[in-house]
């Protein structure tokens, strides 16, 4: 590098600012009219990889959202769901070939499969209202609970990542890491109630620790970007336990089934409400970690230091903390409340240990943690909210016979809206950030001169 | 060419940038736009040449309106702009880089860069830019990439030119160049519209000066005004410019740097061999132009820099391969070059980034857990202190003022016991109001008896703090002069000269020495 | 065939209704009913037969979606009520049990043997509602669980003598989804079919993919990765297989695909053939019929509509419903265009051999087999 190449990089430097500022303003006038920036934005970082902190900011701007849009994001996804269940409804369609002769026939068969799904969706999620006991009615909600106990813990480990800057993308693995430690002591020992559930649980939280903490030294020590390494060791992790469960110590005796003994019951949380519930004490512990997370990011030293490397790892660095140290805490922490899912799961409800034991809570954990905002509560209730869709899903499909994939569907309008504030914002016509109340981000336009 | 901007405004929002500005830039004038950062010079130019669209008001060309709705469209109306940040391809030659945008192509679609090659030549020869066609821009000085841009926007036929703030990332000598440019292409009939803060270029060049404040026109000023006339109107209040500073009393010499080098991670040698040390109660400046090495030196001061030989010694302990949190803890407080990437955690509020290298220690933790009423504490005191303009010490530190920013750092910083002070551009991009209290707040640390390190690229500033001055080139020491030397000869060393040779030449030359003072 | 493991997504259902009822909308001119005129006819008999997919489910071209069509049949056959639950994961096998339990389900039907432990203890909880799981049996069960499994390699032993017989290179070749007994169950027929060719013709045909003693051969890693079935089928025809048997569900599709590369321009006799698996591939493959031998059925649905209509008469009992080539619950497949290329001896020993399994004289043995 010649000198001036070398005088240019450090312009670039300070240079970014400005340019912030410029692009800032552009943004705020929202057509987009921009003059290219002087040099492409990862110039400006000197030791961090050129690029990363790019796309690193906009993941965390996308998962740091505004909480307003998160609730809009839900309602639209709802609407368009709706839609959806309206449109390939037998009945609908029926009613549609005779659109013209008698319009009225489709739109009202339209709103009795949209509203008797959802309403259906809510009875199996929330409340039954044809029940005839109490327990029956309440049985709906302690389902919603039970689903989103392992979403809680997972989603917990995602945002805490986010929050450190990182994108955990990893959960499914450290979740099934997790799971298959904790299980096998759940079936392999047989140890007296109390000590044999504390052990599963540490083991789970070890699982889980140890699959993330892969992640966080590899990043630490070579600088391997965190999403390649998380989506690579979630197909290690589920084609190892696949492995294990084609091995006699892992399968029942006298079967070669891929699916592992009954844990024992000293080894699972004891349920809540005695057996006429699914609901366990994990629900419990997920409220918990949900509480330690919590105090952990906003009165801990560990969460200002992660939260510091998140939003600035240079100046981070700059204040004397070990940003590479921080990476490698946060993915062990990340693990182990992950770990807990898979405990949650093991432990909790399906009280063996198949290769499909995760279910997709590990990537559902990645839409709760965003839709939460990365906030611990803000996740525990997006957590709550994908354990009703789910739970509610399954009655929806039985009693209207709705499919189940609109539940799906709707899950990932969510995340499709939620990255794209902008389209939220057009639809209920919001003003745009930093219109009003300026952004963070739009930092030297609200000096104290007030004038960009 | 006769420019008018009639009653320009500018939203953003419920933010007002411009506010009902009138301007008019007559044919072969130099019209100098004054103003602190974020004044509205930036945006007002940017609606000038089509980026923004005005909310309000209107633009004339030789009396007729008309609406820009792209640089195409300025550019076509004959108003060109160097940005502050070259919009140059590093690897495309120069022709290229002029032909970018408006490519002649031959008839079988072939570019034809013969045609700009002979235009550029035409262009360099009429004003002596002496600008190869065929070199590659990432091998010119930024001077040369400077009129590169030039050249682009006068082979665009352009009759205004639009320079935002061009000298910053020059020497002193380039810029002395740059200002003859300009002469030039003024009496050759050209406006130029000149954007800077540095009130002494803005006087040597200028025709008519406007300044700006707020978004608002305060007033216009001719080139005769004084400085402290016109930094007063910039800032909207009386301001001292000079810096009253008592005499250094310097102690014994505590922090030294013995042959210090740096590689960089190409294994470029950024730090070539310093030594230097510094004495309690003195100010050592380093001096030089960007990206000459002070940022490497510094950053190997903090232990941020990882191809580190040589020693440096604070109070005779030894800071090579030592941690950053170690040296910080040794007493060294850091004001790094960018407050925004490296000194703030913008989205952090303004208490948290107070005790951002403090946040695990007495008083403000105990064990793991943060205590918070103590570091609220803490920030009411500091924003008291070190008059930090902001709505609460919850205020995310990216939403205050570059000014109030630096203050924060600075804040940080100075509120422990330090047996080291450095300072990289302590006021870069900071308002005139706040310089003068940064200004002092430093000179107060150097007077308690710590030695204190700044590094700055404005020479004015070096000259007005230091009490000696080092001067960086290409990673070298050129020498360490007074804190007098004349600004000729420290712009000597930032160009390359050894201190003898420079203090040689001015004797030869008779320059007055002691300019220092603006 | 288990394909409970896949980890695909589904949806080409939901698509596709998507589409129909859009091209139902575009074409809205029809006429309307009759108001108040109902058309639907009242059941024949009070009974709801329900079903639990596992999670691959119904449309997975393989045991979930036979048996769905098995309840779907007894529903036009019988005038049943049905109601489906598709899982989407396995943390819903209970829930989805449960709430089919509370609807009030006079028979569950599950699917594949992860719902095993869910169907014993849902069974246990409510005695009166009869359950029956497919591919599964376990001696725990309560007695209100029926339990249908089969005995597949049965008919995978005659699919094997049949692709032994008809190979010109002396190898045959298998391959499989996972390493689990209900695919496992194939290749041990397959296998011992192959071998007891050799043992009557005195032959030496090579079976590669899969190792009977060692119970280890090439396995796909999965259900869903077509890709990865062309490229193995390749490596077998490179090594010399002219007869390939996949048991990868819809994996099967890229055994097919390679297979057509294959036999471009070659002489009929050098063709390589499919032996497809589950039903009969040259009625529901949808391409490469011409190459499909034979296929190694089972019967799913037939089954599932018997054990339903034996309910209905109120004939239910818990004694496992085993699938073999006696009660045709498994069977080798016509061979369609093969039939006349199969030489008359060899259908002849076929039958035969058929004879001899149902009678015993001739053993098939599988770590896999029904107990």
């Amino acid at each position: 590098m010649s000198n001036e190449q070398k005088t240019e990089r450090q312009l670039s430097r300070t240079a970014a600012h400005d340019e912030e500022v410029r692009l800032e303003a552009a943004a705020e006038l929202g057509d987009g009219n921009q003059a290219p920036p002087a040099v492409p934005a990862g110039a400006q970082s000197g030791e961090l990889q050129p690029g990363l902190r790019e796309s690193q900011s906009l993941m965390q701007r996308i998962a740091t959202g505004n909480a307003l849009v998160a609730v809009l994001a839900v309602i639209m996804s709802l609407i368009l769901g709706g839609l959806l269940i309206a449109i390939t409804d037998e009945r609908v369609a029926e009613a549609a070939g005779y659109f013209f002769a008698r319009p009225g026939d489709m739109l009202s068969a339209a709103w009795t499969a949209a509203s008797e799904a959802y309403l259906a969706l809510f009875q199996g999620a929330v409340f039954n209202w044809e029940a005839d006991t109490f327990a029956g009615m309440i049985y709906p909600l302690t389902q919603t609970l039970t689903v989103a106990t392992p979403l809680i813990c997972a989603g917990l480990g995602v945002a805490l990542a986010f929050r450190a800057g990182l994108f955990n993308i990893g959960a499914q693995g450290q979740m099934i890491i997790g799971a298959t430690l904790a299980a096998w002591v759940g079936f392999t020992w047989h140890l007296p109630v109390g000590l044999h559930l504390l052990l599963v649980i540490i083991a789970g939280i070890v699982g889980g620790a140890f699959w993330a903490g892969i992640v966080g030294l590899l990043k630490a020590k070579t600088g391997a970007h965190e999403v390649i390494l998380t989506i690579m060791l979630n197909y290690v992790a589920i084609n190892l336990v696949l492995y294990l469960l084609t091995t006699p110590a892992f399968q029942r005796p006298g079967s070669s089934n891929p699916i592992s003994p009954q844990l024992d019951d000293t080894a699972l949380y004891p349920l809540m409400f005695g057996d006429g519930f699914r609901l366990h004490w994990g629900f419990v512990v997920a409220i918990a970690l949900t509480v330690l997370v919590s105090w952990l990011l906003n009165r801990s030293t560990i969460g200002f230091e992660l939260r510091a490397v998140g939003a600035n790892p240079t100046a981070a660095r700059t204040a004397g903390i070990s940003v590479t140290k921080g990476y490698v805490v946060v993915m062990v922490i990340a693990g182990a409340l992950a770990g807990l899912a898979g405990v949650a799961q093991v432990a909790g409800t399906e009280h063996v240990l198949t290769a499909g034991v995760a279910a997709s809570f590990g990537f559902d954990a990645i839409t709760v943690a965003l839709l939460g905002r990365s906030t611990p509560w803000g996740t525990f209730a997006a957590g709550l909210l994908f354990g009703a869709f789910r739970a509610g899903g399954v009655v929806m499909q039985t009693n209207t016979g709705t499919s189940i994939d609109i539940v799906l569907v709707v899950q990932s309008l969510i995340v499709l809206f939620i990255a794209a504030p902008p389209l939220v914002r057009s639809v209920f016509r919001l003003p745009a950030p930093g219109a009003v109340r300026k952004g963070p981000k739009a930092r030297k336009n609200a000096t104290a001169g007030g004038a960009a | 060419m006769k420019l008018e901007l009639q009653g320009i405004t500018k939203r953003f929002g419920s933010l007002v940038a411009n506010d009902h500005i009138d301007l008019v830039v007559e044919p072969g004038q130099v019209h100098s736009l004054l103003g602190e950062n974020g004044a509205g010079k930036s945006t007002l130019m940017n609606v000038l040449y089509g980026l923004y669209e005005p909310s309000e008001g209107r633009i004339l060309v030789d009396g007729q309106p008309v609406s820009f709705s792209g640089p195409g469209d300025a550019m076509a109306a004959g108003i060109g702009m160097v940005h502050q940040h070259f919009m140059l391809v590093p690897v495309f030659t120069v022709a290229e880089n002029v032909a970018l945008g408006n490519e002649a192509t031959k008839a079988t679609g072939m570019l034809n860069l013969s045609q700009t090659r002979a235009k550029i030549k035409a262009i360099s020869d009429q004003y002596g830019f002496d600008v190869d066609p065929d070199a590659i821009v990432e091998d010119l000085p930024v001077g040369v990439q400077q009129r590169v841009e030039i050249i682009k926007a006068l082979v665009r036929d352009a009759e205004v030119l639009i320079l935002d703030e061009p000298t910053a990332v020059l020497t002193p000598k380039e810029t002395d160049e740059l200002l003859a440019i300009m002469g030039q292409l003024k009496s050759d009939g050209k406006s130029i519209v000149f954007i800077s803060h540095k009130l002494r270029e803005v006087k040597q060049v200028s025709d008519l000066i406007t300044v700006i404040r707020r978004g608002k026109v305060v007033g216009t000023a001719d080139p005769d005004s004084s400085t402290t006339e016109l930094a007063s109107l910039m800032v909207g209040r009386a301001v001292s410019l000079t810096l009253d500073k008592a005499p250094a009393q310097p102690g014994e010499a505590t922090f030294r740097i013995t042959d210090l080098t740096v590689l960089a991670p190409n294994g470029q040698r950024v730090v070539d061999g310093i030594s230097l040390e510094i004495r309690r109660g003195e100010i050592l400046a380093v001096a030089g132009v960007q990206g000459n090495g002070q940022t490497e030196l510094t950053e190997a001061v903090l232990g941020l820099q990882g191809h580190v030989s040589g020693s440096i010694t604070l109070e005779g302990h030894e800071l090579v391969g030592r941690s950053v949190k170690e040296i910080i803890r040794a007493g060294v407080g850091f004001v790094p070059e960018d407050r925004n990437v490296e000194g703030l955690v913008g989205p952090f509020s303004v208490a948290e980034n107070l005790i951002l290298n403090r946040y695990d220690q007495e008083p403000f933790a105990k064990g793991l857990g943060l205590k918070p009423a103590v570091i609220q504490q803490n920030a009411r005191e500091k924003i008291a202190e070190f008059d930090v303009r902001t709505q609460s010490a919850q205020a995310a530190a990216g939403t205050l003022s570059g000014g109030n920013q630096q203050k924060v750092v600075m804040a940080r910083e100075l509120s422990r016991p330090l047996k080291l002070f450095i300072a990289s551009q302590p006021t870069r991009g900071v308002d005139v109001g706040s310089i003068e209290f940064l200004h002092k707040r430093i000179v107060a640390e150097r007077d308690g008896g710590t030695p204190v390190m700044i590094v700055s690229t404005e020479l004015d500033e070096v000259l007005e703090l230091a009490d000696r001055i080092a001067v960086l080139y290409r990673g070298r020491l050129m020498g360490i002069v007074p804190g007098n030397t004349s600004r000729d000869v420290v712009g000597l060393m930032m160009a390359g000269m050894p201190a003898e040779e420079a203090l040689g030449q001015e004797q030869e030359f008779g320059t007055e020495p002691g300019s220092g003072e603006l | 065939m288990k394909n409970s493991l896949r980890m695909t997504k589904r949806g080409t259902g939901l698509s596709a209704a998507v589409l129909a009822s859009a091209a139902l909308v575009l074409s809205g001119c029809g006429a309307p009913p009759e108001e108040g005129g109902s058309s639907a006819a009242p059941s024949a008999v009070d009974y709801t037969g329900c079903i639990v997919s596992d999670a691959g489910g119904f449309d997975d071209r393989s045991f979930n979606q036979s048996s769905y069509e098995g309840l779907k049949k007894a529903e036009e056959d019988l005038g049943i009520k049905t109601k489906e639950a598709e899982s989407q994961a396995e943390t819903d096998f209970g829930p989805n049990v449960d709430s089919m339990v509370q609807a009030g389900c006079d028979m569950v039907l599950t699917v594949g043997f992860l719902l095993g432990d869910v169907t014993k203890e849902a069974a246990k909880d409510n005695p009166d509602t009869n359950f029956a799981i497919v591919d599964y049996s376990d001696p725990e069960f309560s007695d209100n669980v029926k339990p249908i499994v089969y005995d597949t390699a049965q008919a995978a032993f005659m699919a094997g003598y049949a692709a032994a017989g008809m190979s010109q290179t002396g190898k045959v070749a298998t391959y499989g989804g996972l390493n689990i007994p209900t695919v496992t169950i194939f290749m041990d027929g397959f296998a011992d079919g192959v071998a007891y060719y050799n043992e009557q013709k005195g032959k030496n045909v090579e079976l590669l993919g899969w190792n009977k003693e060692s119970q280890n051969g090439t396995f796909n890693g999965g259900f869903d990765n077509q890709g990865k079935g062309k490229t193995d089928t390749q490596n077998f025809i490179n090594e010399g297989a002219d007869v390939i048997m996949p048991v990868a569900g819809p994996v099967g599709l890229g055994t097919l695909d390679a297979v057509i590369e294959a036999n471009e321009g070659k002489p009929a006799e050098e063709q390589v053939k499919v032996v497809w698996v589950d039903s009969d591939g040259y009625e529901t493959a949808g391409k490469a019929e011409e190459y499909i031998l034979t296929s190694v059925m089972k019967l799913m649905g037939q089954a599932v509509e018997e054990v339903i209509s034996t309910d209905v008469e109120g004939k239910f009992d818990s004694s496992p419903y085993v699938g073999t080539l006696e009660n045709g619950g498994v069977a080798l497949a016509p061979f369609h265009d093969f039939d006349s290329k199969v030489p008359a001896d060899l259908k002849k020993e076929l039958d035969e051999i058929k004879a001899g399994i149902i009678s015993g004289d001739i053993k098939v043995e599988s770590k896999a087999s029904p107990k």
